[in-house]
Formats: structure tokens, sequence, C-alpha cells
């Protein structure tokens, strides 16, 4: 496959997505963001 | 598929000429998103007149959604942003992500200007500098071999900024109502956290050669959802309808302060694009001191105080001036940013994307084969359904109640509007908005 186009493969995508934690910082810090709202409201 | 091999990505030196005239696009930018982003929170002191807070945040986010697609179709196209969603499907998570991210903080600010308000809240928050600059140097290669004269510079400049922020958090203790400071403090502090970090996505969208204004749409799907689950959660939508319709004179308002704010938002997404999180976020903090004079000159925040709380108030605006000069004069160089190029490198490996597409965007042009952006019938469609709400709500607006001087506004206005011109321009001809 041309390495120009996208990887196909929805599930390696996935993988690549979820072992990222690039991802699961952003996760991390909007959970922290929902508790807070939750305390202060 | 076959990873994209390291020869791929050109190791030559980047055109130092072209270099530095993006670095310079970038600090424009930021500064450009100062004024904007100032500007868009004047309309949220429409809290005090006994708005929800939730509502006051839902409707500046659908402000927000119709902005962040009339103006990409008025721009480029969504065919472009098709185009580049094509290229690189997975930043529609970190888009989302960032656009929940952005809703939750800035229904915290609400609650922070109403309990300790606008003038104190904003440098509260503005601490997220320093954690882009973290974020920026862990994860995207920002600073690594920047020498010692920008690491100053830049850690430097955002520790004056703090220290001009904690300087004007001390008046607070004066300005603030009693029972709320606290709640409103944390309010803040929770806000610059959730910004700090919304920049993550950012930077890896550009890292990856994604163009802003795409990236945006895609954005303002996760804010209006997350936004709207928090309304109806936390109001009901029975009673969140009533506030809605009660509070109908004034939406106007509140949309145009989202549309400010995506203006403000676009030019930060540039500066985050060429000159990196780690300076683009503390100069586009600059809204701090544009916020100020719309809160003190335009609504008489601290009208009556006492000599002391202005003294910290102008010194805690002058200390962070001086910080965001020097993060200014703290533009990447040669050696940086062939580490910010292994970032991107590491980006099209891990997802498979063009090097030729990720090298070209970060050089602020469009890739080999890359077809021209056009507009097409469905683009003026999007522009003129935008147009068309905003126009509805404005025969429904009233003028709110509330201490404001015209003349200032005037000036203020004008100033944004100038440094819209001057930013836009240079963006289109160095760019072409890329």
């Amino acid at each position: 496959m041309n390495a120009t186009e996208p990887d196909p493969n929805t599930r390696g995508r996935w993988a690549s997505i979820l072992s990222d934690i690039h991802f699961w910082v952003p996760v991390a810090v909007l959970m922290g963001g929902l508790l807070l709202l939750r305390f202060i409201r | 598929m076959p990873p994209v091999s390291p020869s791929q990505f050109a190791p030559a030196i980047p055109d130092a000429s072209r270099s530095k005239k993006l670095q310079l696009l970038g600090i424009l930018s930021g500064f450009a998103a100062g004024a904007w982003l100032g500007a868009a929170e004047a309309p949220t002191k429409l809290v005090s007149i006994g708005i929800s807070p939730m509502v006051i945040s839902l409707i500046m986010v659908i402000g927000v959604f119709l902005a962040r697609w009339s103006l990409p179709a008025l721009i480029l196209g969504t065919s472009s942003v098709r185009a580049d969603v094509r290229r690189a499907p997975h930043l529609i998570i970190w888009a989302l992500l960032a656009g929940c991210l952005w809703a939750v903080a800035n229904t915290l600010t609400i609650f922070a200007i109403r309990d300790i308000g606008l003038s104190i809240a904003f440098p509260l928050w503005n601490s997220n500098s320093l954690l882009g600059i973290l974020w920026g140097f862990l994860f995207f290669n920002e600073l690594r071999q920047a020498g010692w004269r920008r690491w100053t510079g830049v850690l430097g400049g955002a520790l004056v900024m703090c220290a001009g922020a904690a300087l004007l958090a001390v008046a607070s203790s004066t300005a603030a109502p009693a029972a709320h400071s606290l709640r409103g403090v944390w309010a803040a502090l929770g806000a610059g956290i959730l910004w700090g970090t919304m920049y993550i996505p950012y930077r890896k969208a550009y890292l990856t050669g994604m163009n802003p204004l795409s990236f945006v749409t895609f954005f303002t799907f996760g804010e209006l959802g997350m936004m709207a689950t928090l309304a109806i959660t936390y109001l009901g939508l029975a009673p969140l309808w009533r506030e809605l319709t009660s509070a109908r004179d004034v939406l106007f308002w509140l949309m145009l302060g989202g549309f400010v704010w995506v203006i403000g938002d676009v030019f930060q997404q540039y500066a985050a694009k060429y000159v990196g999180i780690s300076r683009g976020i503390p100069l586009s903090n600059s809204n701090q001191l544009w916020g100020l004079l719309w809160g003190t000159l335009v609504f008489g925040e601290l009208h009556g105080r006492g000599v002391s709380t202005y003294t910290q108030v102008i010194g805690g605006s002058v200390l962070m001036m001086i910080g965001v000069g020097a993060i200014a004069f703290s533009s990447a160089i040669g050696k940086e940013q062939m580490r910010w190029k292994d970032a991107a490198q590491r980006e099209s490996q891990r997802y498979g994307v063009s090097a030729e597409y990720v090298e070209a965007r970060m050089d602020g042009r469009q890739a080999a084969g890359e077809l021209k952006p056009s507009r097409s019938a469905l683009d003026w469609f999007v522009v003129a359904v935008a147009t068309g709400v905003f126009t509805v709500f404005a025969t429904m607006a009233r003028a709110p109640r509330l201490s404001f001087h015209w003349g200032p506004a005037a000036v203020l206005s004008a100033a944004t509007l100038a440094l819209l011109l001057v930013c836009g321009l240079n963006l289109w001809r160095t760019t072409r908005f890329h």
C-alpha cells in the first residue's frame, strides 16, 4: 500500500489510538474537570 | 502497511527565511488571538443579571458551532475539510476530545467569573501556559535543544506571567464575594488545567499536517455535544427550555460572544501550529490584558476600589506583559525545529500519514497533488444558515441593562478589528490559511 494513504485497518487504527499517551492524558483531565464541575456546582 | 521510513522525511535544513517568516506569523497570530479571546469574554458579564452559567455556556457554544462551520466554509470550503479528514481520520477523536475539554473549561470559567470577577478569573485560568510548556516539552519535542537563552525566555516569561497572575489573585481577596471566592478560584484553576491539556490535541493535529480550519469543524461537535449533555443533566430539559425562552432577549449577545471567541481561537490554532504550544499559549494568554481592559474600562469592574487594588492589578498586568514579551523574543530556531520534525515523524509513522503531506503542511503550504481549495453550493448554504440564525436572534435582542461605556468599547473594538485585518492578510499571503 502507498504510504501516502492512511491505514485502512480500522482495528489497527483504534489500537494505535488506545495505546497513545496523547489520548489518555486529555481523557484523564476531562474526567477530572467533570468531577470538579459537579463539586463546585 | 509499511511504516514511513525516516528517509522519507526530508532531513534537509529548513529554508531559514521561510522558517523565520512562519515564526513571526505564529507570534502575530498569538497576539491577534489574545485580542479576540479577551473580547469574547465580555458577554459572559451577563451572568450578573441572573442567567444560569450552564445556559450562558450552552448558548455561547451554539454561536461557536455556527462560527466553526461557517468560517472554514467561507475561507477554504468544506471540500478542503473532507480532504484533510481522509488523510488523517484518527484526528477526529482528538478533535472531539478537545471540544469536550473546551466545553467543560468554558463552563468553569463562567462559574469563576460569577464568583471572583472577570479581571481576577482571567489570570488564574491563564496559568494553563505552564501546563502547555510541560506538554509541549514532554510530548512534542518543543524546547528540545533550544539553548538556555530560549529556555529562559519561555519558562522565565511564563513564570513572570504567573507571578503577575498571583498578584491579581491577591487583589481578589478584596474584590471577590467572600462566600464563593474559594470556589471561584478552583473553577478558574480547573479551567486552566483543562485548557492547557486541550492543546495536546491541537499540537498533535498540526504536527500531523491538518489544517486548523479543518480541525475546528470536528472539534465543535465535541464542545456542543458535551455542553448540551451538561446543560440537560444539570438543569433538566424543561427547566433548560424555560431558561432559554426567558433569556431570549440576550441570547444573541451570548452567541455573538461565541462567534468572537472562534475568531480568537482560529488565530490561536495558527499560533499553536507555527510557534508550538509552549509559546503559542502564553502569547494568546495576552487575552488577560484585553479582558482587563474590557472589564475595567467598558464594564467598570474595579470602579470605586482602593488604590492598593489598582496597584496590584496594574502591577500584575505589567508583569504578564513582560512575560509575553520574553516569550515572543524566544522563537524556535534550526535545531529545535528539527526536533519538531522528529515529533511529526512519530505521528506520520504511527498513523500512516504521508510524510510529504505532513512536511508540506508544517511548512504552511499545500502538498504536491493536493487540489486547490474551492467553495461549493454547500459552503454557501452553510454560511447562509449561520447568518440566518444570527439574524433571527438579533431581531429578538435587547441591550442588557448593565453599566457599559461606549467610548472605550469603540476604541477596543477598532484595535481588535485592526489585528484581525493585519494577521488575516499575513496568513493569507504566507500560507493561504494552511
